[in-house]
């Protein structure tokens, strides 16, 4: 009975491990993330467009969706190109919230939230690979970084979850 | 209030006012070899191919941050200090990745292209306050000797690493989070696209150079030869 159960309890374990490297294997060969510009009206401190692109490589470096991460305005082989990607983006809306209300009414009043759109394309022919919008919100007493790290975390979720769903269509 | 009364307050001013100024001084960190971290590259960074590659030679880095204290890098803690300036670290950092890939000149008389640096940042810079924030940004001015001709190519390199609460902690993680921000700004130098159009616009090769020349010569000889048939 133990021999049973320690056998099975092995296959197990073979098997999670290999449907986590299947999760884990990368398709891009590269992966560029340009400076996110911000649109008209949106007041953010210009160190945080600096934090959120360190920021969003670290992410996509976390999440291994390509086996390189390059940094801005860096050159890619020409073989490569058609399995490298670029991000761009622009951030549509900040709102900097109220302390007051977020203390007062609660229930998500008066947080901080900061809207984004990013552009993921191929570099060889700059086909869109995916479009993503995420809007962030976050308790306006935290450091608009704080926010910056968030906003990166849920691009690349989301960035994975597009690709893989084109990929399996 | 008597003269001696308003003597002996201003005296007693003053006295704190020397305390308070003493006691800033002390809580000023200095360098010492316990809070002192080494910054270099672990390895060459690879840098892209140049067919045939120039030969570059650093001339000058200069300091454009604007830091009082270049070498302080955390101020909390007791502070966190650089072994060496942060430019004399930049220039050793692309120097070594140029000659891994061949491309440092013997001296400056022999280089094709002379390279002028300006940090304007090296060191952390302010993040969220959970991890370490490092940013190391510069400018270089490629220059042609010959001809004189410049470009300017600018470079940067981010890195986020965890943060510490142990101090010893806190110093080896700045080290690794710096040593990445380098290693970063020197890819981004080494593989950017802007080096590569300094390259081209501001060198040719000697062999196209020779070649045109050659093609040049034949040119003026076929024309000489058909003026004498004519």
């Amino acid at each position: 009975m133990q021999i049973r159960i320690s056998v099975i309890a092995l296959a197990l374990t073979l098997l999670a491990g290999t449907a986590r490297a299947k999760d884990e294997v990368s398709h891009l060969k590269s992966v560029e993330a340009k400076h996110f510009k911000a649109a008209e009206g949106v007041e953010l401190s210009p160190a945080f467009a600096d934090y959120f692109y360190a920021e969003l490589r670290n992410e996509l470096t976390k999440s291994k969706l390509a086996a390189d991460v390059i940094g801005e305005g860096e050159a890619v082989d020409d073989a490569d190109a058609a399995k490298s990607a670029v991000i761009t983006g622009t951030i549509v809306e900040y709102k900097k919230g109220s302390l007051v209300k977020a203390q007062l009414i609660g229930f998500g009043a008066g947080m901080r939230s900061l809207k984004m759109d990013a552009d993921v394309v191929r570099r060889s022919d700059t086909q869109n690979l995916c479009v993503l919008h995420v809007h962030v919100k976050v308790d306006p007493r935290w450091n608009e970084k704080v926010m910056a790290k968030a906003a990166a975390k849920q691009i690349v979720n989301e960035m994975k979850k597009a690709l893989k769903e084109g990929k399996s269509s | 209030m008597t003269p001696a009364r308003k003597l002996c307050a201003v005296l007693f001013a003053a006295g704190l006012s020397l305390v308070l100024v003493a006691r800033t001084a002390a809580d000023e960190p200095k360098p010492t070899p316990e809070n002192t971290i080494s910054v270099r590259l672990a390895e060459p960074v690879p840098a892209q191919k140049f067919e045939p590659g120039p030969k570059f030679w650093i001339t000058d880095v200069t300091d454009r941050s604007g830091n009082p204290q270049p070498m302080l890098v955390l101020k909390d803690r007791g502070g966190v200090f650089l072994d060496r300036e942060p430019t004399v670290i930049l220039r050793e950092a692309l120097n070594d990745s140029l000659k891994s890939a061949n491309l440092l000149a013997a001296d400056a008389g022999s280089a094709d292209l002379a390279v002028r640096l300006y940090l304007f940042h090296f060191g952390l810079a302010p993040g969220s306050g959970l991890d370490l924030f490092s940013k190391v940004e510069f400018s270089a001015m490629v220059k042609n000797p010959k001809t004189g001709e410049s470009q300017e190519v600018k470079a940067a390199g981010t890195s986020i690493g965890k943060g510490a609460f142990r101090k010893k902690n806190i110093q080896k993680n700045v080290e690794e989070n710096l040593q990445e921000a380098l290693k970063d700004a020197t890819r981004n130098f080494l593989r950017g696209v802007q080096l590569k159009q300094a390259v081209n616009g501001l060198w040719k090769a000697p062999e196209k150079a020779t070649a045109a020349s050659g093609t040049s010569d034949r040119r003026k000889l076929d024309r000489a030869s058909l003026r004498m048939t004519n």
